[in-house]
């Protein structure tokens, strides 16, 4: 029994990534926090499935007309871990909504993707794609192996920023999404919460980070941190209208005004952590500390699980 | 299932009798060089025109169906003359472009997963925070 919670604890330990998710959000260079939480969300989540997954081999080998060799439900085994019935009927629907979660989020990713890429086809192949569109909009659209990335922005857009330091400053940001290819984090940190639901508050974190990473980039291209903050606070202001696709916001204030303040504060350090002698340092530090065990522990736990199996079954 | 529809026309499954082209062209990119070929005609044309200017290696069926899609999209118009339509664009390939856009952003709510937005929506707290902001945004530089 002792050992057995042990097998559990990859499932619920990403809610110990939360207070780092918060910390790296407010104190880190964006560039750093968005590496920080998106390799973090990842190995959680791998490491949560994996346990998912050994969990529905180990507790339901034994049910009767389950294809899985017996030897592989080591009585042995079932004994380590708690509830082993119970738990092994509960992990197969588990997995199964991991799994269909992920995929469809994958190939939701592609889709957009593909059609997006096909909605510019037969226009002059520039990096930048100006659309005469009355509705303001302006995204990055990451290229593949074979095409680059293009920004894609609205006429409505563009009128609504003056001068030409404020449409830099949005170039610039757009740019340095493709440039960055912050994509990709983002697309980890969204499998990571379609595998385990309690890793989405990082999920939100690197959303946000990332803008902030792009706002901090334009601003070094252009040379003005009030130029972009402008530019993001004009367009914000132009598309209020969207519909809303996060949740409530449960902080006081949203993403975007959050980091327009940013911008009219000095640049961020690249210094990595703060100082373990300040209240923040060390809740910065516990903080990892805590987060870096968990993986660590996660991980230990589904090679153990992983062995114990093995053991059990002659090869 | 969802992957159909969505590629390239004229795949492969769709018939073997067909003539092998040289190029195998997009949907998209179809549309817009039938638009580009209505957009250089002297005026309204008709489809044999479209055909003969896109090179003639297109089925005549081809051309109808992508100018009807146009049609539907509102990007091209027709009017009957004797037994069959000319065509006159209405737009030009930006249009066309920024409408295969709005459809894909209204339509998809995944868009955010390859999309990133340069803003998000605003709460109306948020706006009144934002628009003090912009009040010091506005100062001159230091």
């Amino acid at each position: 029994m002792s050992m057995g919670v042990f097998f559990f604890l990859p499932l619920v330990l990403p809610l110990t990534a939360w207070p780092v998710a918060r910390l790296a959000e407010q104190r880190l260079h964006p560039r750093t926090a968005t590496v920080l939480l998106s390799v973090t969300a990842g190995v959680l989540a791998v490491c949560s499935t994996v346990c998912l997954a050994l969990l529905v081999v180990v507790g339901t080998a034994q049910l009767p007309g389950n294809p899985l060799p017996d030897g592989w439900s080591d009585p042995e085994v079932r004994a380590a871990v708690p509830f082993d019935e119970i738990a092994g009927k509960a992990s197969i629907p588990a997995l199964v909504a991991v799994l269909a979660a992920c995929s469809r989020t994958l190939w939701a990713h592609r889709r957009v993707r593909r059609r997006a890429l096909r909605a510019l086809e037969g226009l002059r192949d520039s990096s930048v794609a100006v659309l005469p569109d009355e509705v303001p909009y302006a995204y990055a659209l990451p290229g593949g192996p074979r095409r680059t990335g293009r920004i894609v922005v609205s006429t409505a857009m563009l009128s609504c920023l003056e001068g030409h330091r404020e449409r830099r400053a949005l170039f610039a940001h757009e740019r340095a999404h493709l440039v960055g290819k912050h994509h990709r984090y983002l697309l980890v940190v969204r499998l990571a919460a379609r595998a385990n639901p309690f890793l989405r508050p990082l999920r939100t974190a690197v959303t946000y980070t990332t803008e902030r990473w792009a706002d901090e980039d334009a601003a070094e291209a252009v040379g003005s941190r009030r130029a972009v903050a402008r530019a993001i606070g004009k367009a914000a202001l132009v598309s209020r209208g969207a519909p809303a696709v996060t949740l409530a916001h449960l902080a006081a204030a949203g993403p975007v005004p959050r980091r327009v303040a940013a911008l009219l504060e000095p640049a961020p350090t690249v210094r990595r952590w703060p100082s373990v002698f300040t209240a923040v340092g060390l809740a910065a530090w516990t903080a990892a500390a805590g987060t870096t065990v968990s993986a660590l522990s996660s991980a230990s736990s589904a090679v153990t699980l992983f062995l114990v199996l093995k053991a059990a079954t002659p090869l | 299932m969802g992957l159909k529809g969505d590629g390239v026309v004229d795949r492969d499954a769709t018939g073997a009798s067909q003539r092998p082209r040289p190029h195998r062209r997009g949907r998209g990119e179809l549309e817009a060089q039938v638009l580009s070929a209505l957009r250089e005609a002297p005026g309204p044309v008709d489809t044999a025109w479209v055909r003969e200017r896109l090179g003639g290696s297109l089925a005549y069926t081809t051309v109808i169906t992508i100018l009807t899609r146009l049609l539907a999209k509102g990007v091209v118009t027709r009017q009957r003359s004797g037994r069959s339509f000319v065509w006159a664009p209405t737009a030009d390939e930006a249009g066309l472009a920024a409408l295969r856009m709005r459809r894909l952003l209204d339509g998809e709510s995944d868009r955010q997963a390859v999309l990133a937005s340069f803003v998000t929506s605003l709460p109306p707290d948020d706006e009144r925070l934002l628009r003090e902001l912009l009040g010091r945004a506005e100062e001159p530089e230091d």
